[in-house]
């Protein structure tokens, strides 16, 4: 089973909420942790690893490049790039390489032949680690200034399978990248259900409308998990969204300092703080996910 | 003049400190906002307006005239994003969800009109009046969509065509190359951060993008009581940057955010420390009357 935890933006305890339900699932659950939001992968820090048992490059971003030799200034790449990212820097033509999209426009269009060349680029690295609490975790990190593709997520989830297939694990839990893109288009697709973490505020209400819409694209169904539940007690917006939707809420976690105290830690909040009321919500949840979900 | 408020980690408060910041800078400078994080764009949301003037944004994507194709395949091989499969006998088929309106196949195609300038939506553009004297530009992409890169350029524009003296940006989350174009043409950055190590760590990945990026950096650490500051200290040290406030954890920020009455409006201590900010952009920028 592929089960995917995301929440349309960043901020509201996603990687948290993981960490603790990755926790409190290791003893009965044999399970793969991925975490897909390589543009800030942070369950790796959540989950204390320090080190990487294997790591591999990704290359495949592609950046155009231009040679002020040949060049005749003629500017016809600049006016077509699709995407602005051509600049003239001391009268020469110079392609941002930071903004590049790699579509080769402006190598097709150029008059002078071979002055523009289209360069593979190291677009970031996938890694692997086993947990200090014994399930494998494969995290990726996208180079500073890349494209966002969905083939790190892609080749996260390939990983991720393979692992499956060695040692015999049942379970994919994929934290999702924040937003709405390639990344999270690349997480949800393919699995089998995703599970929503979002708090009563208004703009987390539209986020997470957002990502449900991409869960509804697939076809999956989708739970919601309320975090900082009690933190805009006029805010019912965001459980009548839900009952209206259908979409089953698995439990409601209080605003509790002993989150943000755990991130410090680097410890799940679960583990950190087992007495804190929001443990006691997450271990509520977690049982619900293992009798509706996994069981 | 461009400035941008952005932020390694999702939801440091980096739009409260974008918002706060143009209504203190308001009074200084004749400026639009601009939300580029158009994954999930809020400025609107916290600024308590309906977004309004939409325009959509569309995309090229190829139609193709079987009558008039060939079957070379050229538009296929040309193609970085695999968007366009061949048949056996060559014909070409398009896979939308894959195209990145480049119009590279069109460029290649041999045969005039074999492949026509088709549309497809890929989110909207806004333009919104505030209550606060200063308009609001939002980039939104349309759910289901993977692009991100021709949302941010054109609400970009579109924010550029306004002609202020003055352009904020608030960016995504994240150092991918979509925050590079919203962060282009800056002559500041204020990077958002959090004392935690999730915070610091992200945190220093916007910082490295403002050096690659020869762009000067400003931070400001929030909720600041709940990590180790000094530790921010010394790695916005490390890439020439300044800690330029120091915004702790506040009930009275979360209030006026419900509420929805920025923080700087009202007479909270709080509102002091996003006066305090607006008045170091001044200093940098040295602009405005
Ligand atoms: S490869 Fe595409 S995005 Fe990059 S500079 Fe050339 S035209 Fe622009
Ligand atoms: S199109 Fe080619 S020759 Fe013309 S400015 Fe660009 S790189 Fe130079
Ligand atoms: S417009 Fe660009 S991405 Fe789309 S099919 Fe043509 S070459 Fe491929
Ligand atoms: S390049 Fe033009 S003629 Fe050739 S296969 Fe594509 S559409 Fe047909």
């Amino acid at each position: 089973m592929q089960l995917v935890i995301a929440s349309g933006k960043g901020g509201v305890g996603k990687s948290t909420v993981t960490a603790s339900l990755l926790y409190l699932l290791k003893d009965e659950y044999r399970f793969v942790a991925v975490d897909a939001d390589a543009d800030a992968p942070n369950l790796d820090l959540l989950l204390g690893v320090e080190r990487w048992e294997e790591e591999r490059e990704l290359v495949g971003a592609k950046v155009a490049r231009i040679n002020t030799e040949s060049c005749i200034r003629c500017g016809i790449c600049q006016e077509r790039c699709p995407y602005d990212c051509i600049k003239v820097i001391d009268g020469d033509y110079v392609v941002s390489e930071l903004t590049c999209e790699g579509c080769n426009v402006c190598g097709l269009v150029c008059p002078v032949p071979g002055t523009i060349s289209l360069d593979e680029v190291r677009s970031g690295v996938v890694r692997k680690t086993t947990t200090r609490y014994g399930f494998p975790l494969i995290s990726a990190q996208l180079d500073v200034g890349r494209p966002n593709s969905g083939k790190l997520v892609t080749e996260e989830k390939e990983w991720a399978k393979k692992l499956m297939g060695e040692l015999g694990l049942k379970h994919m839990i994929v934290d999702s990248a924040a937003g709405i893109g390639c990344q999270v288009i690349a997480s949800i697709g393919g699995a089998d259900l995703t599970i929503l973490v979002a708090e009563p505020t208004p703009a987390s209400l539209s986020d997470v409308q957002r990502a449900y819409k991409v869960v509804q694209h697939f076809r999956q169904p989708a739970y919601l998990i309320i975090n900082k539940a009690d933190f805009n007690p006029g805010f019912t917006k965001l459980r009548e969204w839900a009952e209206a939707g259908g979409i089953p809420i698995l439990g409601e976690i209080p605003y509790d300092r002993a989150i943000p105290r755990s991130m410090s830690m680097l410890k799940p909040f679960v583990e950190a703080f087992p007495d804190s009321k929001a443990a006691d919500a997450m271990r509520e949840i977690a049982e619900r996910v293992k009798e509706e979900i996994l069981k | 003049m461009q400035i941008a408020v952005s932020g390694g980690k999702g939801g440091t408060g980096k739009s409260t400190v974008a918002i706060n910041l143009a209504i203190a800078l308001r009074e200084r400078y004749d400026l639009v906002l601009a939300d580029l994080d158009v994954e999930a764009p809020n400025d609107h949301l916290l600024l308590g307006v309906e977004l309004a003037n939409e325009e959509p944004v569309e995309l090229f994507m190829p139609r193709f005239d079987y009558q008039k194709c060939t079957r070379c395949r050229k538009c296929a091989e040309v193609c970085e994003e695999h968007a366009i499969i061949t048949m056996r006998d060559g014909t070409p088929f398009l896979m939308p969800n894959l195209c990145s309106g480049c119009a590279a196949c069109e460029i290649v195609c041999p045969v005039p009109g074999a492949i026509l300038p088709g549309k497809k939506l890929m989110g909207h553009t806004y333009l919104t009046e505030t209550p606060y004297g200063f308009p609001l530009v939002t980039g939104r992409l349309l759910e289901g969509e993977e692009r991100a890169m021709p949302i941010v350029s054109r609400a970009k524009k579109r924010a550029q065509g306004l002609e202020k003296e003055l352009l904020m940006v608030d960016t995504a989350a994240g150092t991918s190359n979509t925050v590079s174009k919203a962060l282009e043409d800056s002559r500041l950055i204020i990077a958002v951060t959090e004392p935690t190590p999730l915070g610091i760590h992200d945190g220093e990945l916007i910082l490295k993008l403002a050096k690659l990026m020869d762009i000067p950096a400003m931070v400001v650490v929030n909720r600041s009581d709940l990590g180790d500051v000094a530790k921010v200290r010394e790695i916005a040290g490390r890439y020439g940057a300044e800690v330029i406030a120091e915004i702790p954890y506040s009930e009275n920020i979360i209030r006026s955010y419900v509420e929805g009455r920025p923080i700087v409006l009202t007479d909270y201590p709080e509102a002091e420390l996003f006066r305090e900010i607006a008045s170091r952009v001044v200093e940098f920028l040295g602009g405005g009357e």
